[in-house]
């Protein structure tokens, strides 16, 4: 069975259709991309999804769970966590605590025990920070952990965004253009770990990019949107030789 | 999924207890000796700003968890004062008497007052979630003028609340300044606030000041946590109108007037918006202000206007300087010191001037107690144009801190002798 199902989602702003009568499904495992022009969309899919936005009509389910149902947080909860385009990180706290505040949703002591500073509190927030340092470390921000994240370079803030997301322990993990703002090499790197994310962790992995050779050798399933809609899907390479997307959006 | 829990060596349930039971016990031995040195060497209007300044320590360290922690505006803190010592004021009116007669033991009226803080934290708690609950829609400036207006509300309800004296106000006993009490809730405001900051439930507090959105798709119950944040402080703030009351012997809708509110805002953003031991020590030290204004003798309008607008010329000037000059410290500084010297002698002057005109030296002269909330604002001016983060910034202080500041500061005086 397929983990995400959209189902004719649309979204009205006004006049504006940003997402019409998108349709598209995400097995478990696998890596999709979703591309297309600037303001086709995308971005608005992953508001849809995540709960940011509600759809004017169509739905959304995740594991058998009616999205529109949900609040944003207990979205989150049910497996289904993400990066943003413009890099939304909170700034002024440390690349560790960010990925901390990931772990949030798997605490294990209440927030009396919080303020008490209770032994269950204390257990609890080791583990999440040993946790955290453990999966900064597997993502090569080791060296990071105690740098306020405002202050670091883009690529690295990327990379930051990624980690929290994954310290949700998510089962579906958007990733809204990753690679935006990286030099080549670190885009050679960031496929490697979007992979291995994949490949150790099982998990569903949606990808939004501009980098076509980014989302051609990293994708095993690509969806095209165009105004809102979707002009194709399929392998990468049906898509490339697909005359509607070389029109609306790979020109040439 | 990639780590493992770790296995720890020391257990931490059992750490945690002994080194909460130990900073429990010093802190109430710390009060108890504030207490007894404040009491036996001090004057009794000295022991007064003593417990005042614990009060206001309490004030702004609880407005710091909803203001600089969870980075809800609210601008109304003197609101849940004042319904912690409305609280207690009711009750003791109605109940004091009979408890009085029926239990005779020692500390009775520390007993008292112990029985009503819980009830004060009860109150203002409930009103916190109230007033937390619109500002799950509200941002920024709107939630300001929500929380200023639940301020306006309840000290005018105060007014008409007759049972109470309404405007007059009335009477409270027990009469008493419990300087241990008044501490012990200062030490308990701050250690709360630390131990929060120190679990991933304070990294959630944090989530919702820093990004509402990322901290939302995150997880964070941002309703939830915005309305944990007012019933917090505002217990607290309770909490601290029930000592206040029994130590003001009466209370009026007066005491509670809005300017308290700004004033301890101010103190929240002086020692640096999230820093527990900046609002710590801005609250400390800033109470007692108005105190000193009060000292001052009357002066000439002429003066006063003399004086705002020369200091906002060299307010004014100062800042242009410090923002445009690349000259070497030691020089920046020696100019710096110039301009205040020259907007002083500014300022006389223009006062002398200004005297001459009728319409302002027939004004009145102001008593220094009308100068507070001038003195604040003008404090919050000069802040944020020389140090909008405050005084601490975001930063603890400890002596960790201290180092790396004197380390910044050091080689950069080094540098400019040897040049
Ligand atoms: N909250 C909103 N209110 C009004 N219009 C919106 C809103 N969000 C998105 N839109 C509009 O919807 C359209 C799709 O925007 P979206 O951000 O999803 O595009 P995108 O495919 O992500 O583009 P890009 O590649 O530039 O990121 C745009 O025309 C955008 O202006
Ligand atoms: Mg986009």
């Amino acid at each position: 069975m397929s983990q995400l199902v959209l189902d004719k989602a649309t979204i009205k702003f006004g006049g504006l259709t940003a997402v019409n009568q998108v349709c598209f499904e995400l097995e478990q495992g696998m890596i999709f991309g979703l591309i297309g022009p600037n303001g086709a969309g995308k971005t608005t899919c992953f508001n849809l999804i995540t709960g940011l936005y509600k759809p004017t009509s169509g739905s959304i389910t995740f594991d058998g769970h009616d999205l529109s149902q949900y609040p944003t947080y207990q979205i989150a909860a049910l497996g289904i966590s993400r990066t943003f385009q413009n890099i939304r990180l909170f700034g002024s706290l440390t690349v560790l605590e960010n990925v901390m505040l990931g772990t949030y949703l798997r605490k294990e002591s209440s927030l009396a025990s919080a303020l008490l500073h209770g032994g269950r509190s204390i257990g609890d927030t080791s583990r999440k920070r040993e946790f955290a340092t453990n999966l900064l470390n597997v993502l090569g921000l080791g060296d990071l952990l105690h740098v306020r994240s405002r202050d670091l370079p883009y690529g690295k803030q990327r990379r930051v965004e990624i980690a929290r997301a994954m310290a949700t322990n998510p089962k579906l993990l958007l990733l809204d253009e990753p690679a935006a703002g990286m030099n080549p090499q670190e885009k050679v790197a960031l496929m490697e770990d979007v992979k291995r994310l994949r490949n150790e962790f099982g998990k569903t992995i949606l990808v939004i990019e501009h980098d076509m050779k980014f989302v051609m050798n990293l994708c095993e399933q690509i969806v095209v949107l165009d105004h809102g809609e979707e002009i194709a899907r399929g392998l990468p390479a049906e898509v490339k030789a697909n005359p509607k997307v070389i029109a609306a959006y790979l020109g040439e | 999924m990639v780590a493992s829990p770790p296995v720890s060596k020391s257990n931490p349930v059992a750490k945690s207890l002994v080194s909460g039971i130990l900073s429990a016990v010093g802190c109430v031995a710390l009060a108890f000796l504030v207490q007894y040195i404040s009491g036996q060497f001090l004057s009794s209007y000295a022991n007064g700003l003593v417990f005042q300044a614990a009060t206001f320590v309490t004030l702004a360290v609880s407005l710091n968890i909803v203001n600089g922690i969870t980075g809800q505006f609210s601008i109304g803190h003197y609101a849940f004062f004042q319904i912690g010592a409305y609280t207690t004021g009711a009750l003791s009116l109605l109940f004091w008497k009979k408890f009085q007669g029926a239990a005779n033991v020692p500390m009775q009226e520390d007993i008292w007052i112990v029985l009503m803080m819980f009830f004060g934290i009860i109150t203002s708690a409930f009103a916190g979630w109230i007033v937390g609950l619109p500002s799950l829609r509200l941002r920024g400036d709107y939630l300001a003028i929500v929380t200023l207006g639940f301020g306006e509300i309840i000290r005018i309800s105060a007014e008409n609340f007759t049972f109470m004296g309404g405007a007059t106000g009335t009477k409270i006993a027990p009469e008493k300044t419990v300087v241990w009490l008044a501490w012990l809730l200062a030490f308990a405001a701050i250690g709360l606030s630390r131990n929060l900051l120190k679990s991933v439930h304070g990294l959630a507090f944090l989530s919702v000041r820093e990004d509402e959105i990322a901290a939302t798709a995150m997880g964070v119950n941002i309703t939830r946590t915005k309305v944990a944040a007012f019933v917090i402080g505002s217990a607290f703030a309770g909490a601290a109108g029930v000592l206040y009351a029994h130590q003001q012997t009466f209370i009026s809708p007066d005491l509670f007037k809005m300017d308290g509110s700004f004033i301890v805002l101010t103190m929240v953003i002086f020692g640096g918006t999230g820093s527990i031991t900046g609002s710590a020590l801005a609250g400390a030290s800033l109470f007692y202000l108005p105190e000193a204004l009060r000292e001052l003798p009357p002066v000439p309008f002429a003066s006063l206007v003399g004086i705002v607008l020369g200091l906002i010329a060299t307010i004014g000037a100062l800042k242009r300087y410090s923002d445009q000059s690349h000259a070497k410290t030691s020089v920046k500084a020696a100019t710096m010191i110039g301009i205040i010297v020259v907007g002083i002698v500014f300022m006389a002057i223009l006062g002398k001037l200004l005297s001459f005109v009728p319409s302002i030296s027939a004004h009145a002269p102001i008593q220094g107690s009308q100068l507070r909330l001038v003195v604040f604002a003008v404090t919050l001016i000069v802040l944020m144009l020389f140090r909008p983060q405050g005084v601490f910034a975001h930063h603890e202080f400890s002596w960790k801190w201290l180092r790396s500041v004197l380390a910044r500061v050091l080689p950069k005086q080094k540098e400019g002798l040897s040049s």
